[in-house]
């Protein structure tokens, strides 16, 4: 039987994210690989829904180089998720612009919200389920960013605010902005 | 679909969702919905609407972390580094202002373009005492120094302990502000000297 309190695993657990970041200063690599563990499924379901195509992987771990590249940059004033939402947001900007200089196409469409989730539905996706991606895909960038982190990660509107670098206020318009267009696309 | 009237509960929906409410909003807010289609029907949306966005492809975690190097405190500069880069960036700007002094009073005296002071005479108070009284010594001590030798006083100015660093900046601070560049009604600049030797 495993005693669950001297399972290192276990314990990491149990860690803080402030802690983790602090084993991980103190020299324990495992401390970084359990931030990672924490946060990278948010992360990626972030830059996917708002837009990144096919090189989630990519920006989650550039998400991540930066950010512990930097660590001593953050001041806890918010979580480390939306920090790490914050710094994802602004590559996934940089990308953009520079995707922009080249030239290329960078609108999301439909397409492009159904193709970024097909390698996982091996099983038939519900059609319900297809027609709602279908209409967050349709929302505005902000509109999208907002509704993904209020429905899909529960922030709230100030950690939104913090992680898309707008105000509370304007966090809460986006998100029922988006609520309202949402049914509308839904009852058409 | 409908919207509920109550704006501020369909503004909790999302809480109660991720069950982020206190124990007694949870309550409060979970009553209205149990009595309300329109946010039984707003919450049950957000309800598929989470599952659908939680659908992405999974992240090899150990892939990332393995690109995480090991934590590198950041350099920090010593106080005694950044006390030596001032003292090399006075002795810098006093020689540059003693360059242009000495450029403007050539044309009255040859005797001073044809000396060869060195930079760390000027900083010198041993070397600048025994002057006061001679024009021509007190001169030399405000010649500008060449570019050689100026690196050397920057090299070994990076070799000086604490206190011999302390000493230096006194003595420069000691000197009398660096004279106007220009030249009044055709005269030279008064040469530098020690505030104690006057």
């Amino acid at each position: 039987m495993t005693d669950v309190a001297s399972d290192p695993r276990s314990q990491a657990e149990d860690r803080t994210d402030l802690e983790l970041v602090a084993q991980w200063k103190a020299g324990d690599q495992r401390a970084a690989t359990r931030l990672v563990e924490r946060h990278a499924d948010a992360l990626a379901r972030f830059v996917a829904s708002v837009g990144a195509r096919g090189d989630v992987d990519d920006l989650v771990q550039d998400t991540f180089a930066r950010a512990f590249a930097s660590l001593d940059g953050f001041r806890g004033e918010s979580s480390l998720r939306t920090w790490l939402f914050s710094i994802a947001r602004r590559l996934m900007l940089d990308r953009r612009r520079s995707e922009r200089r080249r030239g290329e196409q960078i609108e999301i469409h439909e397409s492009d919200a159904q193709t970024e989730f097909d390698p996982l539905d091996d099983v038939v996706a519900r059609e319900t389920e297809a027609r709602m991606r279908r209409a967050v895909a349709r929302l505005t960038p902000t509109q999208r960013e907002v509704f993904m982190l209020r429905v899909s990660e529960g922030m709230s509107y100030r950690e939104i605010a913090d992680a898309v670098d707008t105000t509370e206020g304007a966090a809460r318009v986006h998100y029922h902005n988006a609520m309202r267009a949402i049914k509308e696309l839904l009852d058409d | 679909m409908t919207d509920c009237a109550n704006g501020e509960v369909r503004d909790l929906l999302p809480d109660l969702l991720h069950d982020r409410l206190a124990p007694a909003e949870r309550q409060r807010v979970q009553a209205h919905v149990d009595g309300c289609a329109e946010c039984r029907a707003e919450l049950g949306l957000l309800r598929g609407l989470r599952a659908a966005m939680h659908r992405v492809p999974a992240i090899d975690t150990g892939a990332v972390a393995a690109t995480i190097p090991a934590y590198r405190a950041p350099a920090r500069r010593s106080w005694t580094s950044w006390r030596a880069a001032a003292a090399v960036a006075l002795i810098a700007v006093g020689g540059a202002s003693v360059a242009l002094v000495q450029r403007g009073s050539g044309a009255h005296s040859d005797s001073t373009s044809t000396a060869a002071p060195t930079a760390v005479a000027v900083a010198d108070p041993v070397a600048t005492s025994g002057a006061a009284g001679t024009a021509g010594e007190t001169r030399r001590v405000a010649a500008a120094p060449s570019h050689r030798e100026l690196a050397l006083a920057s090299a070994a100015i990076g070799e000086l302990d604490e206190r011999e660093l302390s000493t230096l900046v006194k003595d420069i601070e000691q000197f009398d502000a660096v004279p106007s560049a220009e030249v009044e009604n055709g005269t030279a600049a008064t040469p530098l000297s020690p505030r104690g030797d006057e």
